[in-house]
């Protein structure tokens, strides 16, 4: 017989590639809580290599703060909890710290298994270092040393649908088996397979003798369907399992664990797939993180969603925006009051130091500059992709060190608009505790844990924004708001093309809000018909960002700085 | 809060373990006494092949067909224009190679042959005496000597005679600064932004470039030296810290072996510098907390590169002049200069404050 569970404290751990995060959730008053969170340096890497002090360190500080006995007094993890309160019943691991894994994605057209592998690929810390499918015209062998030279970690093998071809299949599989041949046994790459799924048992035969091979669920079934969801979570635990041998003490750390130990990609994606069936269909929502080595997005509405990595981070993960290029778009976003030479360097010096802390004001400056930067790669990768079926989001979830540890709300509301540049009207919120992924994977163990926590204070709901486009001159008044409060009180205001106002609305209190448009203004895919609608407030109240999509800043440094200034005193700042 | 180390150690026994990535051929012994540059183990890595399709070049009606033709075997040397597979009759057709190489192996109908390979050795990377053999991949090498890591180096290895020069180690390295007396020698200097000084350098031979800082602007031109490049302190213009100034001044005319590669800290592996000495030296720390009496070495933010002894482990979270809050320490700077830097921000160059004398000492 089923035993059932009583007590439901649920202690999480997310080791990240900068810090692990302990994080505490238990249930009050017959529902879930976030109780408190402690931070230590994550210990993977030297002098360690060893997640276990992180772990150990982490808990300590959570002890610390709540006062509540979590380990044993040989440090060991008591669970299940006793009857004076001391230990957690459930224990979950997430894990973002793992290293690139170099991908080589095989397909058959480009355009269907090729296109969708690589999706694939793009939901885990991965780089697709090389891409072949039966329209590469490359001769077989220069495929063949193109593979040998990138040295992969991981073969992506689509193409064909259930039942479709084979022929094409079995000579790329030729091809496949004599790069396994040519590689060391010790550095050969593993196969997911996710092609045609009647070739999947001759797939397995022939590739097991030479490396570990997985055979999934057929990304593309029909030419018209695909179907990324299997595939998608063997993909994640054959890669768990990669980094559970790299990653020392996840080994012994995952027996105690009350669900397998997943990336905190999968975490995070499972929660945005939850939320995305709770809003508005038509919109989605969307989350955001930026990590010390990537970032991540998810989107999810209620029958789509999407999980993307990118390269870019605040951490080692700052050098991939370290290029010229790159530098001159991401030093837009700074005053001008630091050369070209001085952003590189620090980018750079920050690579090397990933868990420092800007401590003074020119610094904090050039970190959120980044982050903007950081963000704007990230909407512009996710729109090469095609991977967003709408620009409108409800809400935008941002989650990052960066972010939480701002000096001022305003400032990281600001940097979240100036980077993902969002159109319509969108609730933003701001993961404080970095526990998106955590609530993922505690949803495995209990659905209702994610639910209740997040409609709880957890997290920080930064503002509703409503972002209005205009052509008008910039100064010219382009629409008039009136928000009225729950006691009948209300407030008046002009909008002025190019500004960004803040109304006051206590966070989680309701209020209706009139907006007349005027000038041909508009907020994208919203028809407002002067009709007032609710908002809800925010930290930073109701938001109106009328500064223009895509924010167009001027090229002159010191016009910048005037601007940024102005922006930041519209929304209350020094 | 443990703490993050960067070893700068006048004199420290040092073991390493140097091996291939992949498995190859063991060189050395156990006992044997290797310099730098000498070669612990070495391995051909594959880099160019040829694929010949035998089946569909002679249109065969199956794979098995088409190998019954094909007169060689797995590991056959072959020239250009050897002939792989004839059909024999009247009318014989043949296939030929296209190149020189080796035959890998034969399946499917088609012959895989290496054409070329590229030689990946692993040498020893300091003077010392090989401890123990890693099968297949290496050895342990240990040695006892100077220690000083680095955070960035550009992938070369290489050793060579310290040359100390005042004028650039607290200053940048400029192109004049190469002359002829550089050839197969080691510089210092405080930092380098002109890619025309690396360049020089490369063109008199030298050894190897230890540098304080670095302008990031320039490290593609570093990457493509042939000569290693190691950076000390990071990037920017602050130059040496006196701690590692004063090693490396009071080493000048040595023997100095340079391992630059990528700090890794997944692995364990930075860049450093190691100056084998006739002395026994005591192995170091590898973790240790922060705390009082600690010479540290500030890599971010305000106060970057000055180097200072911890005074007081600030408890709790401290407040930053710019609003943030972090875990910080009091730091005396040689200056004399106090300051509250976040312990995030600090490397622990040495345990103790006994090493750090005056500074311009001899130098």
């Amino acid at each position: 017989m089923k035993e059932t569970f009583e007590a439901n404290s649920v202690l999480g751990i997310d080791i990240g590639s900068i810090n692990t995060r302990a994080i505490l959730f238990d249930v009050v008053e017959d529902s879930y809580h976030f109780i408190a969170s402690g931070v230590a340096p994550s210990t993977h890497i030297e002098p360690y290599f060893d997640i276990g002090q992180g772990v150990f360190d982490s808990i300590l500080r959570l002890q610390e703060t709540t006062g509540r006995m979590l380990l044993d007094n040989d440090g060991n993890l008591i669970i299940p909890s006793r009857i004076g309160g001391e230990g957690v019943d459930r224990f979950v691991v997430t894990v973002s710290c793992s290293s690139l894994i170099k991908i080589v994605t095989f397909g058959l057209l480009n355009d269907v298994s090729l296109n969708a592998v690589n999706k694939l690929a793009y939901s885990i810390f991965s780089k697709v270092v090389e891409s072949i499918g039966i329209n590469d015209r490359r001769p077989l062998h220069v495929q063949l040393d193109a593979v040998l030279a990138a040295e992969p970690d991981l073969i992506l093998f689509a193409g064909g649908t259930d039942g479709g071809a084979s022929r094409s299949i079995f000579r790329m599989s030729s091809l496949i088996a004599n790069i396994l041949e040519i590689m060391p046994p010790a550095r050969r790459p593993r196969i997911l397979y996710c092609g045609n799924a009647k070739l999947g048992k001759r797939i397995n035969d022939g590739f097991s003798r030479l490396t570990q091979v997985k055979v999934t669920r057929n990304i593309h079934p029909t030419i018209d369907d695909e179907v990324l969801e299997p595939a998608l979570k063997d993909l994640d635990e054959m890669v768990m399992d990669m980094q559970q041998k790299k990653l020392g003490g996840l080994d012994r750390m995952a027996p105690l664990c009350s669900t397998p130990p997943v990336h905190s990609n999968q975490g995070f994606h499972d929660v945005i797939r939850f939320l995305g069936r709770q809003y508005d269909p038509a919109k989605g929502v969307l989350a955001v993180d930026i990590g010390g080595t990537h970032s991540v997005a998810a989107y999810a509405n209620h029958n789509f969603s999407t999980l993307h990595t990118f390269g870019y981070g605040l951490g080692t993960g700052i050098s991939s925006i370290a290029e010229k290029s790159e530098i001159k778009n991401l030093m837009m976003w700074s005053d001008g009051s630091h050369s070209e030479e001085e952003v590189m360097d620090y980018l750079w010096q920050r690579s090397l130091y990933p868990n420092s802390i800007a401590s003074n004001q020119s610094d904090l400056d050039l970190e959120l500059a980044a982050t903007r930067h950081i963000l704007r790669l990230i909407m512009r990768d996710l729109e090469i992709r095609s991977a967003l079926p709408t620009n409108r989001f409800e809400p935008i979830l941002i989650s990052g060190s960066a972010l939480n540890r701002t000096i001022t709300p305003e400032q990281s509301l600001l940097v979240i608009l100036d980077g993902v540049q969002p159109l319509g009207i969108c609730p933003l919120v701001l993961d404080k505790h970095g526990m998106l992924s955590l609530l993922g994977a505690a949803g495995r163990l209990d659905p209702l844990l994610p639910v209740q926590v997040l409609e709880s204070t957890a997290f920080t709901n930064l503002a509703t924004v409503i972002n209005a486009v205009s052509s008008a001159k910039p100064g010219s008044v382009i629409m008039q708001a009136r928000l009225v409060y729950a006691n009948g009180s209300y407030l008046d205001a002009e909008i002025k093309q190019g500004s960004i106002i803040s109304l006051p609305l206590a966070s989680g209190e309701a209020g209706e809000l009139q907006l007349k448009m005027l000038r041909r203004t508009v907020i994208e895919e919203v028809n407002i018909f002067n009709e007032p609608f609710m908002v809800r407030g925010g930290v930073c109240g109701v938001v109106i960002d009328a500064r223009g999509r895509p924010l167009r800043l001027p090229e002159n440094a010191e016009k910048r700085r005037e601007l940024f200034h102005t922006w930041k005193f519209m929304l209350g700042g020094k | 809060m443990h703490a993050q180390m960067t070893h700068v150690h006048p004199l420290v026994f040092i073991r390493r373990n140097r091996t291939l990535p992949v498995p190859g051929v063991v060189t050395v012994r156990t006992g044997q006494k290797v310099s730098p540059m000498d070669i612990i183990a070495e391995v051909e890595i594959p880099t160019r092949h040829y694929l010949v399709d035998v089946y569909r070049s002679l249109g065969m009606k199956t794979p098995a067909d088409a190998e019954k033709l094909i007169d060689r075997k797995p590991g056959d040397l072959l020239q250009k224009n050897d002939i792989i597979a004839e059909t024999g009759g009247m009318f014989s057709r043949v296939i030929r190679t296209p190149g020189p190489g080796k035959i890998v192996s034969i399946s499917g109908g088609r012959v895989l042959i290496e054409a070329e390979s590229r030689k990946v050795t692993k040498t020893a990377g300091m003077s010392g005496m090989v401890t123990e053999i890693i099968e297949e991949r290496g050895a342990v090498v240990e040695t006892s000597g100077t220690l000083i890591q680095g955070v960035w180096g550009n992938m070369q290895n290489g050793s060579g005679g310290l040359v100390v020069q005042q004028e650039y180690v607290d200053g940048e390295l400029l192109p004049s600064a190469i002359g002829l007396n550089v050839r197969r020698a080691v510089l210092v200097a405080g930092f380098c932004k002109s890619p025309e000084a690396l360049q020089a350098a490369a063109a008199a031979e030298v050894s190897g470039i230890i540098l304080g800082t670095i302008s990031a602007s320039i490290i593609p031109i570093a990457e493509t030296q042939p000569y290693p490049i190691i950076v000390l302190g990071g990037f920017g213009r602050f130059g040496l810290d006196p701690f590692s100034k004063k090693v490396l001044v009071s080493s000048s005319g040595r023997e100095v072996a340079i391992n630059a590669v990528k700090w890794d800290r997944l692995t364990g592996e930075r860049p450093e510098i190691i100056i084998s000495l006739p002395s026994d030296g005591e192995p170091y720390p590898v973790e240790v907390e922060y705390e009082s009496g600690q010479i540290v070495r500030v890599h971010a933010s305000e106060h970057i590169g000055k180097v200072g002894t911890i005074q007081k482990i600030i408890p709790g979270l401290t407040r930053l002049p710019n609003g943030l809050r972090a875990y910080a320490a009091a730091v005396k700077f040689e200056n004399g200069e106090m300051g509250v830097v976040p312990l995030a921000n600090l490397d622990v160059l040495h345990m103790t404050s006994e090493f750090l004398g005056p500074t311009d000492e001899g130098g």
